[in-house]
């Protein structure tokens, strides 16, 4: 069952622990980056919740709660299989690493369908003020400064949702190589990182947008 | 599945599944206070469930206590900077 494990030493390291601290230390640097682009998000819906507290409670009661949270249950289950990739990817369980990163893909790709339907459903009922039809809000003009921050804070965490499930796929056509987990296990524990993060922003857009403000 | 196969899966992702169970359980509190906004301020509730939930996932999940310092004293600086820019903005905001 198990296979050897380990990463190739590039030559401008000098050991094997010192290139898997440096990939760890790269990535935590973009992801901090990526945190500041989201907590800017965050920080424009508590200044209209502050500004406009009823029109942001009025426009909060036309998102889609369950799906959110169904959404939110979703991306905790994924987080969960990547884990376990993971996990299995440091014990040289390579039929199981597998299995898991196409589950976790799979549960991210139900996210981008459910939040899919948001959209379409948000769209049917006139809650896009950004479109030339009709905003079923028009008499509160306060209340599309929270759905323009809820469409964009959502889109952004969709795109890097896209690019995570596109990046887990090729990751793992590549795992699914002979010898992959005895050169370059690193890469499994490195992008679980940035899947875990991609998960940690929804865990706080839910509440910031769906919950606090109903 | 052989049973010592079973045996190894279930101690490898003993810390997972636990993970699992207390994000669920954390999301099920949230979920039921924003349904049923039981009482006033319930926000502060939610917002404490909140950061139980991104405190597990930060430190068991991206495995912050297993890390080098110098990676852990990376993610901190990342909230501390957080707290800068939410503490002053809100401040201002806050008290006009």
């Amino acid at each position: 069952m198990a296979e050897p494990v380990g990463i190739v030493l590039a030559e401008h390291f000098s050991t094997v622990t010192q290139q898997r601290q440096a990939a760890k230390l790269g990535l935590w640097a973009w992801l901090i980056t990526e945190l500041l682009l989201f907590a800017g998000l965050f920080l424009c819906a508590l200044i209209i919740r502050i500004q406009h507290p009823a029109s942001v409670t009025l426009a909060a009661t036309h998102l889609k709660f369950w799906i959110g949270a169904a959404n939110t249950a979703v991306l905790i289950c994924s987080s969960f299989t990547m884990s376990g990739a993971i996990v299995l990817s440091r014990i040289g369980w390579r039929a199981g690493m597998l299995r898991f990163m196409l589950a976790t893909a799979g549960l991210g790709s139900l996210f981008l369908l459910l939040k899919g339907f948001e959209y379409y459903q948000d769209y049917v009922e006139h809650m896009v003020p950004f479109l030339s039809g009709p905003y079923v809000l028009a008499h509160d003009q306060a209340s599309r400064l929270f759905v323009d921050v809820y469409f964009i804070t959502t889109a952004l965490h969709g795109v890097h949702l896209i690019t995570g499930v596109s990046i887990l796929l090729v990751l793992t056509w590549q795992a699914s190589r002979p010898h992959f987990l005895a050169r370059h296990q690193n890469r499994i524990e490195v992008y679980g990182l940035y899947w875990h993060f991609i998960d940690l922003i929804w865990m706080i857009v839910f509440p910031v947008l769906y919950v606090l403000n109903r | 599945m052989a049973r010592g196969d079973l045996r190894v899966l279930l101690r490898v992702l003993r810390v997972p599944a636990l993970t699992l169970a207390a994000l669920l359980a954390l999301l099920a509190i949230n979920v039921a206070l924003g349904a049923t906004l039981p009482f006033r301020n319930v926000w502060i509730v939610e917002a404490g469930v909140t950061a139980c939930m991104v405190a597990i996932v930060l430190l068991v999940s991206m495995d912050i206590l297993e890390e080098t310092p110098l990676i852990r004293l990376f993610s901190s600086i990342g909230f501390f900077w957080l707290l800068i820019m939410f503490g002053m903005t809100l401040t201002d905001y806050a008290y006009r």
